[in-house]
Parts: structure tokens; C-alpha cells; sequence
């Protein structure tokens, strides 16, 4: 059903309700000198809640194309749309007692972690491309300044310059991807050009300037996604930022990152057998991502082996989990889609909480460094106990939700008789063991260096911690929901 | 292949534009007289006489005036559209158009409760 532009608002009310709540706390942030610290994160997490009631419940179950062609209303946006705003909720919570973010104005903090969250709610909704890159521009340009947020910090300021510079350089070559695409199909509707593919038959097109284009716009994509030989800015940039902002970039722009890719691959891309690649005769894609996916999650979990700060080996883990989330888009199925998004909902929780972690450690010893997690064990026993929990979780050990997103994604990709590209995973978690262990090794078995007073954790972080630590422990249990959800999330797909 | 030979139109313009330039130059330069002096080297600035280099540093402050005159400068472009076929339109698009703009006034309100827009900035008053 194609909606005008009166009519889609009202299915546009997630979106709507962060607008207004962004100008809300911009006013507040002038207007109230003294209430403002108290009502800005106040009014930013009623927001996120209110956007999610919008989507979970309001819109839940319709199927409708907004703003005439412009955005996709259905159950895969639905999914990336809860699964941000849940992120950016955690975040917003991990941020509040954060020393970092406490020594700068935080007024603006919040007005564009709102803004952030509004281009990834479109990202997932997008099935023009127009609209696509704008909402990608907006989560783009917002996060280079949240990321040079601390504006005294030459590494901030690095951080965020380096990220500019690759960013622009990333969506400049998507666009001319893009306008390859357009030229040839003459549309930016991804189903109209799905269509113009199909009727002229892919021998109508010039191969290379297909596969050109098709190059670029994964260019655009990987930078988002953060994938081998994309990656170059995520190391700096993760170490620079202020550590809930990297917690969120690790997270967030990742997973609407993965959301376009998916949209444009099923969506636009692919026949409507939907099990085999339609496009592009010649050339193997499923062989391109493999590629990609295993250049992407052993070159992060290689480099993340030598790393002392805690900030830059998370960076380069959530690299190689990037890695291990595109294995399951090499898989055409809805098998190999519903082990993506069950990996991305895993992940948010065990890497948020490491980086919950290392954000109170830094509150108190103002050090990311492994050599000063020495001796954390006695000083702070239920951190060490919910980070070696989350440690174990991104490894993929059983008990822990990690193992299952691992599990999902292999079996995804066993199905479908790769069974070289599973060992190729397993063997690369057999390497990330080595360095998550580290970790753990330091805080429970290494000598403190003088350090003995107790490590102060606000109540506020508690009480994340354990909300963090829940999902990470029953997950293993309590696996049917999640696995039923997403199922229905991908119909749309796995229909096709 | 036929759009790429639209692009030839492109080239075949190129080419007549560097052409007829380069000739009118050529041309100018075979005529004119060449004398220089002291006076015809310096920079043209409205009759005066230059003083000091011009590279020197702005001030950041430049630029911060700029980005706002930016906002104002994308209102117009939407708001002039927006003007020509208004009586057309209706209460709907007069309202629509309200919104646009207390949007960007809520900018606006920003910029100067935060004192960007005195030249030399007060004590911040907002923020550290």
C-alpha cells in the first residue's frame, strides 16, 4: 500500500516523537540553567520509550510503504527500529554517570543522540536510495561530533577528524555508486530498480559499470558496518571517543549499517527466487562476502591480540564481530537473516556491558589501560565477575549468550554446505579467546599495583550492570522468543 | 552506448570553451601594449593600498557566523517555493510552513542564548 505524505503521518510517530523531543531538550538545555541536567536525560529516555511504544505497539503487524515509496513500514524495519532505540536507551542510562562526559557541557549530548537515533530509525526504513544516503548523512554527521565531544582532548579531536575524513570519503564513493544505479535503471525506488534489473535482464547492462557500482555502494556500507578494507578509521576513532559514545557507535550505526545492506542486497539486488543471486553474472558474490566476512573477523581478532588499552581492543573485537554478523548475510536464506539479527540483539548486550565496564573503571582510575585492570578482583568483585560474564559472552563460550549467536550463524552457513567457512569462525573464536582471557586473567589472577580501596560504583551502574548481565546469562534458556521474533522479522525476506 | 555519446556533447563543449579562450588571451596579449610598473603589481583592493600580507589567520569566530548565516540562507531557498504557490496551497501548507520555521527559530534561540552572536563573547554563561 502506498501512502502521500498526510497519510504516512501516522505510522511516522517513533520518528516524530524524537524530533520534537530533540528541540524539546535544545530549549530546556537554554532555557532551564539549573533543572536542565536533571530534565535533559529525564526527557530523552521518556523519548526513546515513547518511540518504542509507537513502534512496538502501534505500529506493530502493518506493512505500508510511507511517503510515497520513500520508507518501507514492515516487520525487518520494525526489528533494526526497537533494536536501536533499546541501544540508545542503554546508553543513554551508561552515559549518565560517566566522569568523560561529566567534565563538558551535556546538554547537547542528548539532543544528538536523539538526532543519531532518528537517521538509524530511517536507515532501516529506507528503501529509496535519496533517502537512504540522507539518513546516513544525518547519523554520519552526528556522530563526528559526538565523537570529538570532549573538545579540551587532542585525541577526541583526532578522533573525530580521522572519522570525517573517512566518512566523506566512504559516502562520497556510495553516492557515485548510487547515481551508477540510478543511471542505469533510471530509479532510486530499490523495488523499481530491483524490476528494472529483472525486464531488461542483467545482459542489457554494461558488466562493468555494474559491478562498479555495486563496489562503490559496498564501500558506503562497509565503512558504516565497519568491514576489512574499511576499518582503518574504527580503531582511532573508538579509542578517542568518549567511552559511552564509543560503546554506542560500536553498537548502533553497526547494526543500521547491516539493515541498508541487507535491504539492499534482498530488497534490491536480488531475484525474486530470493535463494540465488540474480544479479550479476560473473561474478560469485556469495565468494565476495565470504571474503570480506573472513578478512573482516580475522584481521579484528589478530590486531586486537596485541592491544593494551581496553578501548582499542574492544574496537578491533567489534570489527571481528562485524565479521562474524556478515557470515550470515552470505547465506541467501532466512536462515542466514534471522542468525544476523539474533547475533546483532547478543551482542548489544555483552558489548554495551564491556563497555559499561571499562566506563567505571575510567570513572575512578582515569585509565583504559589492561595494566591498570590489575588486581580489580579484590577491589571490585561483582565487576569482575559481570565483565569476566561478558568477556566469555563475545568469546562464545556455552553457558553465555555469545555462544548463541555464534551457534545461529555457523548453522546458517553449515546448512548451506560451507562447511569450511564455519571452521574458518570457529577457529577465529578460538583466537579471540585468547585476548577476551586476557582480560580476565588481569583483573582476577595478576597482583594489584597498590591499589587496594574499593572501587566505588554508582547504584545507577549497578543496576545496568545486572540489567546487562540478565540477558547475557538466560539467553541460553530463554532462546525460543528471541528466535520466534526474529523469524517473523525476516519473513518479509525469506517470503521473497 | 548512446548516453555515453550524449557525454561527447560534454567534451565537444570542453574542447570549444579551452579554445576559444586560449585564442582571446593569445590574441589579447599579441596586441596589447606591456609595460608594467611598481602600481600595476600590486593586488587590486578598491583603490587602496594594500597593508600587510593577506595570509594571516581569521578569526574562528568568522566561521561560526557563517554556519548560522547558512541556516538562514537554506530557509529562504525552501521558504521561496514555498511563498510563489502559497494561496494554493492552503491552511495546511501555512502551517506545515510554520513548523519550518519555528524549527529554525528554535536554532536561532540557541545560537544566541549560548552568546554566538556578539562578536566578543560574554562570559559563558551556559555550559563550561
Amino acid at each position: 500500500m502506498l501512502m502521500d505524505n498526510l497519510q504516512s503521518l501516522r505510522y511516522f510517530y517513533p520518528e516524530l516523537t524524537l524530533i520534537v523531543a530533540m528541540l524539546v531538550v535544545v530549549i530546556v538545555d537554554i532555557s532551564f540553567n539549573r533543572l536542565r541536567n536533571v530534565l535533559n536525560p529525564l526527557l530523552t529516555i521518556a523519548a526513546l520509550l515513547i518511540a518504542a511504544y509507537f513502534t512496538a505497539y502501534v505500529n506493530h503487524g502493518q506493512e505500508a510503504n510511507l511517503f510515497l515509496g520513500m520508507l518501507a513500514l514492515d516487520s525487518f524495519a520494525q526489528f533494526f527500529k526497537l533494536f536501536l532505540l533499546l541501544a540508545a536507551l542503554l546508553v543513554v542510562l551508561g552515559s549518565l554517570h560517566s566522569e568523560e562526559l561529566l567534565q563538558v557541557h551535556q546538554g547537547e549530548f542528548f539532543a544528538l543522540l536523539l538526532a543519531v537515533t532518528l537517521g538509524m530509525l530511517l536507515m532501516a526504513n529506507s528503501i529509496n536510495l535519496a533517502i537512504l544516503y540522507l539518513s546516513l548523512e544525518l547519523v554520519s554527521l552526528t556522530s563526528y561530533i559526538m565523537v570529538g565531544y570532549l573538545k579540551g582532548d587532542r585525541l577526541s579531536n583526532e578522533a573525530s577528524l580521522k572519522y570525517i575524513l573517512f566518512g566523506a570519503i566512504s559516502t562520497g564513493s556510495m553516492l557515485y555508486g548510487f547515481s551508477l544505479i540510478y543511471g542505469m535503471t533510471g530509479s532510486l525506488n530499490l523495488y523499481t530498480i530491483r524490476d528494472a534489473f529483472l525486464s531488461q535482464g542483467v545482459q542489457g547492462f554494461d558488466q562493468f559499470t555494474i559491478l562498479l557500482a555495486l563496489v562503490l555502494t559496498l564501500a558506503g556500507f562497509g565503512f558504516k558496518t565497519a568491514a576489512v578494507p574499511f576499518h582503518f578509521w574504527c580503531p582511532d576513532v573508538y579509542a578517542g571517543a568518549p567511552t559511552p559514545v564509543t560503546a554506542f557507535l560500536s553498537v548502533a550505526p553497526k547494526a543500521a549499517g547491516f539493515a541498508i545492506l541487507v535491504r539492499f542486497l534482498f530488497s534490491g539486488m536480488t531475484q525474486t527466487s530470493g535463494s540465488e543471486w540474480g544479479l550479476v553474472n560473473g561474478i560469485n558474490w556469495p565468494l565476495v562476502l565470504i571474503g570480506i566476512s573472513v578478512l573482516t573477523m580475522t584481521l579484528g581478532n589478530i590486531a586486537a591480540l596485541t592491544q593494551n588499552n581496553l578501548k582499542r581492543m574492544l574496537a578491533y573485537s567489534s570489527i571481528a564481530h562485524a565479521g562474524y554478523i556478515l557470515m550470515g548475510s552470505v547465506v541467501l536464506t532466512g536462515e542466514g537473516l534471522k542468525s544476523m539479527l539474533i547475533y546483532m540483539f547478543v551482542y548489544l548486550f555483552m558489548n554495551l556491558g564491556a563497555f559499561l565496564v571499562v566506563t567505571i573503571i575510567y570513572n575512578s582510575d582515569r585509565s583504559f589501560e589492561i595494566g591498570d585492570y590489575h588486581g580489580m578482583f579484590k577491589r571490585a568483585p561483582f565487576l569482575t565477575f559481570a565483565m569476566g560474564v561478558f568477556m566469555l559472552s563475545l568469546t562464545g563460550i556455552p553457558p553465555f549468550a555469545g555462544f548463541l549467536g555464534k551457534l545461529y550463524v555457523f548453522l546458517a552457513v553449515i546448512e548451506k554446505g560451507l562447511f569450511w567457512f564455519a571452521v574458518v569462525g570457529t577457529l577465529n573464536a578460538a583466537v579471540a579467546a585468547f585476548y577476551y582471557m586476557r582480560v580476565i586473567k588481569a583483573m582476577v589472577l595478576e597482583e594489584g599495583n597498590g591499589k587496594t580501596a574499593p572501587l566505588h560504583v554508582s547504584f545507577l551502574n549497578q543496576a545496568l550492570l545486572v540489567a546487562l548481565l540478565i540477558p547475557n546469562l538466560i539467553l541460553v534458556v530463554f532462546w525460543n522468543p528471541i528466535e520466534r521474533w526474529t523469524a517473523s522479522s525476516v519473513k518479509l525476506f525469506s517470503g521473497l | 552506448m548512446s548516453m555515453m555519446l550524449q557525454f561527447a556533447n560534454v567534451i565537444v563543449f570542453l574542447g570549444v570553451g579551452v579554445l576559444f579562450l586560449s585564442f582571446s588571451l593569445l590574441l589579447s596579449s599579441l596586441l596589447r601594449p606591456s609595460k608594467y610598473s611598481e602600481e600595476k603589481l600590486i593586488p587590486y583592493e578598491c583603490g587602496e593600498n594594500p597593508v600587510g600580507s593577506p595570509w594571516i589567520q581569521f578569526n574562528i569566530r568568522f566561521y561560526v557566523f557563517a554556519l548560522i548565516f547558512i541556516i538562514f540562507d537554506v530557509e529562504v531557498a525552501f521558504l521561496l517555493p514555498w511563498a510563489v504557490v502559497f494561496k494554493k496551497l492552503g491552511l495546511f501548507a501555512f502551517v506545515e510552513g510554520l513548523i519550518f520555521i519555528a524549527i529554525l527559530a528554535v536554532g536561532l534561540a540557541y545560537v544566541w542564548a549560548k552568546g554566538d552572536l556578539q562578536w566578543v563573547r560574554p562570559e559563558e554563561r551556559y555550559g563550561r
